[in-house]
């Protein structure tokens, strides 16, 4: 699924001096994993939910699907969100957080997985009778990665998903994604302040200038899965990555001396 | 530093209550305190064990008034909670038109009520479910209101009706409220219905209460209140019991 963002801006009210992010604009063709990247306060959070239609821009479009607005093309459910609280009902088990789905979605839309086979894909297959509070952090997480999965959507917006997950976990579960991610190949939005995981699992890096976000750089990152650190070609993206975001600190900070 | 288990602090609660009814049975008896200013423990379980079936129907009545109108308090606390969560906008009003029954003094409408609608239980029942829906309104909207905002945005990206929303994420989210207003309401459900009695009643606990306050007759005024603490730690234990089981995922916040 495509999307267009052109010059999309927004200022949260109350903040009418200090725009979230102002004139952004980008084009992700179908199938493409975009890392977004910035310190943070950069707005790529706010884009994110600009695109989900959790909140609405302040001026400027964007289109989903060749034409669709986001509001349009949630309602169509092909959007899937996901953030870094695994934002689980506490009350249910892991089976009937992700059969929840068929209750709380509108009636006749399609689901690409039943419960159990979702609890499967993540290796939750064994934890589907207990409870999200009995479950570790990157269990909590999975659980939520295999309710996104039930979802038949081809736009996966994802809000720091592994950030509250401490190095290791985060490890395992972005290869996981990648697995899970390759033969599906939605769009994906990821937005991370994390140099590494960007370069892990993206096609392109777009890094964002702080307050208000703007597009400092758009990084393409050819490599092949499963990407290695200490390969040179990681090494020289990351160089990149790294020289855009100390580019527009260093800028940052003159413009606010 | 022993380990806190609720067996060892059910004891300490035991021995705090047993030295302190020896304190007083020793203080009365040593200072030959007269029965008419403060009765000795052992002079009033006597009374009680002496009266047993007429205090027995009492509590009946009283905590038969006590249970229904905390039911119906609760009930239409919890229905306007729902009602101000779906129509946003008629809060404002009708929550000034809770305060201000609830700031009404339950002394100026007690005997109002008795007046209108005889010596019935039926006052009793309305003045009880007067003192207990606030808490219930007030704790429910928050449940109801103050909703995990990941969920909601969860929820949102799903294009949940505001219906769903309601029955799947609002109404199980304040569950535990409801709980923490109904451990405020129960005990002052059992104060309400005896100060309603204490009023204007044909019986009860707060009718027998009142008869010995007017004779000073203080083992029978005393007697009732053993009874009433009894119920109201039967209760709140009852709750919290109650509690533990239907909300299982957060951690205990009852004191036992």
């Amino acid at each position: 699924m495509d999307l267009t963002v052109s010059c999309l801006s927004h200022v949260y009210p109350g903040r009418k001096t200090r725009p979230a992010l102002e004139a952004v604009d980008f084009t992700v063709p179908s199938g493409q994993f975009v890392a977004l990247v910035g310190p943070s306060g950069c707005g790529k959070s706010t884009l994110l939910r600009l695109i989900a239609s959790l909140i609405q821009p302040t001026a400027g479009r964007i289109e989903i699907d060749g034409g669709l607005t986001p509001s349009q093309a949630a309602a169509a459910q092909h959007i899937a969100w996901m953030s870094q609280s695994p934002a689980l009902l506490p009350w249910l088990t892991a089976r009937d957080n992700i059969a929840i789905l068929r209750r709380v979605l509108p009636e006749g839309t399609r689901l690409r997985l039943s419960p159990d086979e979702a609890l499967s894909m993540v290796g939750l297959e064994a934890a589907a009778e207990a409870y999200p509070f009995t479950l570790s952090g990157g269990m909590q997480q999975r659980l939520a990665l295999a309710r996104l999965l039930t979802l038949d959507s081809s736009l996966w917006l994802m809000d720091e998903p592994f950030a509250a997950l401490d190095e290791l976990t985060r490890e395992r579960l972005s290869q996981d994604l990648l697995e899970l991610w390759q033969p599906l190949r939605p769009t994906v939005l990821w937005v991370t302040h994390n140099i590494y995981e960007a370069l892990r699992l993206a096609n392109r890096v777009l890094v964002f200038t702080p307050q208000p976000g703007r597009i400092a750089a758009d990084i393409d990152v050819p490599l092949p899965y499963p990407r290695e650190e200490a390969d040179p070609a990681f090494q020289q993206v990351l160089l990149q990555v790294r020289q855009a975001l100390s580019l527009n600190r260093n800028q940052y900070e003159a413009a606010h001396a | 530093m022993k380990p806190h288990t609720p067996d060892s602090s059910a004891r300490a609660a035991l021995i705090i209550v047993l030295v302190f009814v020896l304190l007083w049975e020793g203080g009365v008896r040593l200072f030959s305190v007269p029965v008419y200013l403060l009765p000795a423990p052992s002079t009033i379980l006597l009374t009680l064990a002496q009266n047993a079936s007429m205090y027995a129907q009492a509590t009946l009545l009283t905590v038969g008034e006590a249970l229904a109108g905390l039911l119906l308090g609760v009930l239409a606390g919890v229905i306007i909670a729902v009602l101000l969560t779906l129509v946003p906008h008629i809060e404002a009003g009708v929550m000034s038109l809770a305060i201000m029954i609830k700031s009404t003094p339950l002394v100026a409408i007690a005997p109002l009520l008795t007046l209108w609608l005889g010596f019935g239980v039926l006052p009793k029942i309305i003045i009880t479910a007067l003192l207990t829906f606030f808490p219930v309104l007030v704790n429910v909207i928050s449940g109801l209101q103050r909703v995990d905002g990941a969920l909601l945005d969860l929820f949102r990206s799903w294009r949940a009706s505001r219906w769903k929303l309601f029955l799947y994420l609002r109404l199980p989210s304040a569950v535990p409220y409801i709980f923490a207003a109904l451990k405020i309401s129960a005990p002052l459900a059992i104060t309400g219905a005896v100060v309603a009695e204490w009023t204007g009643a044909s019986g009860g606990l707060g009718r027998v209460m009142w008869l010995a306050y007017a004779n000073l007759n203080l083992p029978y005024l005393f007697a009732p209140i053993v009874i009433l603490a009894a119920i109201g730690i039967s209760l709140y234990r009852l709750l919290a019991h109650a509690e533990r089981r239907l909300v299982f995922w957060l951690p205990s916040s009852t004191v036992e």
